[in-house]
């Protein structure tokens, strides 16, 4: 988890991460941190591993110049960003992080992806973005060299992962209910083997066989 | 410049005769002699048309007026007495032999061979009285024929070189007139005229080409005139680009000559492999109409790099000459693109670097397959809800597994996969020539199930004797880096970016010994295999026609991402990958030195191997292996001394070779070892020079007809002309016979006289 400025994610949805390892762990064959930890923008530790969640629910305060130069230096070795909205409804949190996402990386900005997006794809079929909400069906991505380096969520991701002990979900989700939560869990899979596979499900030998499996689904 | 006037002995060979002063140029000699012949003519002319004179009159103004002529010639001339010693030199002519290896077909009773060494033998006592130099040609500039030129093996007697797999008279030529010495005044050349060049087409031009514009007769003496019965290869073809795994067409030339029956032939292609029997890639039948057929042949070659090609012929029953029915060819195989197969059991951060490093690469084409769920996983979904495909083990490792350079098995396990099946095709892959590189991790090694399985003998470390609960050591560690693996090119990029220091490695396979003649680049600071040496963390091996890798930790992506990767921009990484994949695939950037064939093999004579050392900066002892290809037996041995400053390379002589295909070995010694660098090459009994043993007269007449010489039978060298001898003076001497002066008045005196016998005689 990524922390900048002076704020803190809030209690409940912390859980979110952990939830996040597990089921990574339970359904894929990727191993997985099961206590995932947080990490200052400008802390060294930034670059220990190359996947960092980044969320909020109010518009992130300006990035220090320690804070920059250490996001420049983990996009530039190749680290993956996941920003979620925790407000969706509000959306400052993601407009003020592509703001801020903007003077890391002035000459990138953010792309709508979808379905023909690999993120989609990398290990279960989806069809939308799915969250605490369904706000937006589609994600947003900062890509380069066809390689996303950012993935913004709109639709507060961590809120419909987020389960506290004794396997209560702190919040509702809607309007799907628990179908759209195991959506938001997939996607969260997703996310996650595109962090480890790249676009491996691009490969020209997967192409036939999902092209026939959406074919098939429609 | 002088003129010779008188000459004659003069005791012990000084020879003394009248010539003009030295300093007039030839034509002013000739105008005066010419003007004072005029002026008697005009003084004659003058006395007939002037007439009625006394006799005596007429006599003294005729006397008196060649006299005034005379000496004022010798005023201008005045002559000196030349005292010379010299000697007749005979004229210098080179004989130019045929040193290729088709002089060693047969003919007649004996061999060309034998025919040329008669004939030198008559053209010796021909040429007794002149200055004759005995040449070679054959492969480039000629070469003395009375020295051997390659080893104490080479042939005895008057050819005593030898044999070239080439006949370029052409080039021989060029070297004689081209040369700083003395230009012949004629060039005999002896041989069968079957020659590379000159070529038979436009033989005039070539030939003035060859000698630069110097005119000099080239006499030839053919030593062979009959066509043998003899069914052969004449030509194999294949494209100049072949590019691996892309189909290439192999032309074939099949003739049979002297009268020998031929109708349908039937003849194989096979690609040789250091340990392994040969493959056939093609076969076909040549139909022979009027002695001549032309087959082509689609052959895919999969492995880059110099590949050998045998080509069999089966003959007809009277084929005099069985050699030339086999022929090997080299075969530069090229890459399009590096065909790569990535399996990793699991995604990780290390599968994610090596992909990621992997697709940067546009020279590689990646074909990869990740396990990302396994049986036991949950994944809470239909299956047609999950962007998987099942795992193509069969078809990967059957139909498609030699279309690939090289198999990367990261982390995998080789059995719930059903992958140990295949193990036994995939080492006899590596054997010919595929490239394997066995990642580390929870599922690789003996925690992968590959422990006494037939893949395990082809990766450069032991997985034997390691029980299944310790097959992996999960203490972190700082591989050590080895002295071998600080010489090796392999390590250069990487240790340049990063030092000496290494990651700390989230822990490790554990792995036995190197296998023989593996390198151990990277080891095990404190874990030791049973001999109590470091136990290996990457190590390079060498195993029948291919390689493989073995890297027994799953950390190398902290080269590309984390604290250590970030001072060098996380380009380690890649270093580290681009050198092992290189390596694997032979790029000669990672090769710690070179291996070459010196001017051919021909099967039963002498080779030799050159070698230089391209990598490190000290002298270092170099140890070569030859072996012959299909049963990997050790023909050769042997080690010498290279300084990578010394511009020459080192000479190693093989001895006489059985025809066949070999790979040649060098490994140097830097202490530590170091990966070998190979070289196949061929031997061939005839080759190319007995591809067409029928001997060529007509192209010997035709030179000896563009440059003015004769071309004769052997038994005829008699009547070759011989170039007149050269007069070299070796002393002279001279002495004018008066001063000048004395020349001056003479003259003066005789005009005075012959002006008053003109007056005296009437005249003006």
């Amino acid at each position: 988890m990524l922390l900048t400025g002076t704020r803190e994610l809030d209690t409940r949805r912390k859980s979110a991460l952990a939830r996040w390892s597990a089921e990574v762990v339970r359904r894929t064959s990727a191993p997985s941190v099961l206590a995932p930890r947080s990490v200052r923008a400008d802390s060294p530790a930034l670059i220990a591993e190359p996947f960092v969640v980044w969320a909020g629910a109010q518009a992130p305060e300006a990035l220090t110049e320690r804070e920059l130069l250490g996001l420049k230096r983990y996009f530039g070795l190749g680290g993956v960003l996941f920003v979620d909205e925790l407000e969706p409804d509000a959306g400052a949190f993601l407009a003020g992080a592509k703001a801020e996402l903007a003077r890391v990386m002035p000459d990138l900005s953010p792309i709508a992806i979808g379905e023909e997006n690999v993120v989609f794809r990398s290990f279960y079929l989806l069809r939308r973005a799915a969250g605490r909400v369904a706000k937006a069906p589609k994600l947003e991505a900062i890509v380069r060299g066809g390689v996303a380096l950012v993935l913004f969520s709109p639709n507060d991701l961590l809120g419909a992962l987020a389960r506290e002990a004794g396997g209560v979900h702190p919040f509702e989700v809607v309007p799907g209910g628990e179908a759209q939560r195991e959506q938001a869990c997939r996607l969260a899979v997703n996310v996650a083997m595109y962090v480890l596979c790249s676009n491996y499900k691009d490969d020209q030998v997967h192409a036939p066989f999902l092209m026939r499996r959406r074919g098939e689904k429609k | 410049m002088s003129l010779p006037i008188v000459a004659s002995a003069v005791g012990s060979g000084l020879e003394e005769r009248w010539a003009p002063s030295s300093d007039l140029p030839h034509a002013l000699v000739l105008a005066v002699l010419a003007a004072a012949t005029l002026g008697l003519a005009l003084l004659v002319l003058e006395l007939v048309r002037t007439g009625r004179r006394t006799r005596v009159a007429v006599s003294l103004v005729l006397v008196s007026g060649a006299a005034a002529l005379a000496l004022l010639v010798t005023a201008v001339l005045r002559p000196v007495r030349v005292h010379e010693r010299a000697t007749e030199l005979g004229a210098s002519v080179v004989v130019l032999a045929d040193g290729s290896r088709s002089m060693d077909l047969r003919e007649g009773d004996g061999t060309r061979r034998q025919r040329l060494e008669a004939a030198l033998t008559a053209l010796d006592a021909r040429f007794a009285k002149l200055r004759t130099r005995r040449l070679a040609f054959g492969r480039g500039a000629a070469v003395p024929l009375d020295v051997p030129s390659r080893g104490a093996s080479s042939p005895k007697g008057p050819l005593a070189v030898l044999p070239a797999t080439s006949s370029d008279l052409h080039a021989a030529l060029e070297s004689i007139v081209d040369g700083s010495g003395e230009l012949p005044r004629a060039i005999v050349v002896v041989s069968d005229g079957r020659l590379d060049r000159p070529g038979p087409s436009e033989l005039e031009a070539q030939l003035r080409a060859a000698l630069g514009g110097v005119a000099v007769p080239i006499h030839t003496v053919y030593v062979a005139t009959d066509d043998p019965r003899d069914a052969t290869l004449r030509s194999v073809r294949i494209a100049d680009a072949v590019v691996a795994h892309q189909p290439s067409t192999l032309t074939v030339e099949v003739a049979c000559t002297g009268g020998l029956e031929c109708d349908k032939l039937p003849l194989r292609v096979y690609e040789l492999f250091s340990d392994e029997p040969p493959v056939e890639r093609a076969s076909g039948v040549a139909h022979v109409d009027s002695g001549r057929a032309e087959l082509t042949l689609e052959v895919t070659l999969d492995r880059a790099g110099k590949r050998i090609l045998e080509v069999e012929l089966d003959a007809p029953v009277g084929d005099t000459i069985p050699e030339n029915n086999r022929r090997f060819i080299t075969v530069d195989v090229a890459r399009d693109r590096v065909r790569l197969l990535h399996v990793a059991g699991r995604p990780t951060y290390d599968v994610r670097a090596l992909r990621s490093w992997l697709k940067s690469d546009v020279s590689a084409d990646v074909v990869a397959f990740f396990i990302l769920r396994t049986r036991t996983d949950d994944v809470a979904a239909a299956q047609d809800e999950l962007a998987l495909i099942p795992f193509p083990v069969d078809e990967l490792f059957t139909r498609h597994l030699q279309s690939f350079d090289a198999v990367i098995l990261q982390d995998f396990d080789a059995e719930p996969y059903g992958l140990s099946v295949h193990l036994v095709r995939l080492a006899e892959y590596v054997r010919q020539g595929g490239g394997l590189i066995m990642v580390g991790g929870p599922n690789a090694f003996v925690a992968g199930n590959y422990a006494s399985t037939p893949l395990a003998k082809v990766l450069p470390v032991g997985l034997e004797g390691i029980a299944a609960d310790r097959a992996v050591d999960l203490a972190s560690f700082a591989p050590t880096i080895t002295k071998a693996g600080r010489r090796s090119p392999v390590l250069e990029a990487l240790l340049g970016l990063v030092g000496e220091g290494l990651p700390a490695m989230p822990g490790t396979n554990v792995v036995a010994s190197a296998r023989d003649g593996a390198t151990v680049l990277l080891a095990h600071p404190t874990l030791r295999v049973a001999s109590g040496a470091a136990m290996p963390v990457l190590a390079l091996g060498e195993f029948g026609s291919g390689r493989s890798v073995a890297l027994t930790v799953d950390g190398s992506h902290l080269l590309q991402f984390g604290t250590f990767a970030a001072d060098a921009g996380g380009r380690a990484h890649g270093a580290l990958w681009d050198a092992l994949l290189g390596w694997l695939m032979r790029d000669a950037r990672f090769e710690p030195a070179v291996v070459e064939l010196d001017g051919g093999c021909i099967a039963g004579l002498s080779a030799t191997l050159r070698l230089r050392a391209v990598f490190g900066d000290e002298p270092v002892d170099a140890h070569l292996t030859v072996a012959s290809m299909g049963n990997g037996a050790i023909v050769r041995t042997e080690s010498v001394r290279l300084d990578p400053d010394a511009p020459a390379t080192a000479a190693v002589r093989l001895g006489a070779l059985a025809p066949g295909g070999y790979t040649a070995t060098v490994r140097l010694d830097h202490g530590g070892g170091s990966a070998p660098s190979r070289y196949d090459f061929a031997c061939e009994v005839g080759g190319d020079e007995w591809a067409d043993p029928r001997p060529d007269v007509e192209r010997l007449r035709a030179i000896s007809a563009h440059t003015g010489g004769v071309s004769v039978d052997p038994a005829d060298v008699r009547s070759i002309p011989t170039p007149s001898a050269s007069r070299v003076v070796s002393e002279r001497r001279v002495e004018p016979l008066l001063p000048p002066w004395g020349w001056t008045l003479g003259a003066a005196v005789a005009l005075g006289a012959h002006w008053i016998a003109r007056r005296k005689a009437g005249l003006a």
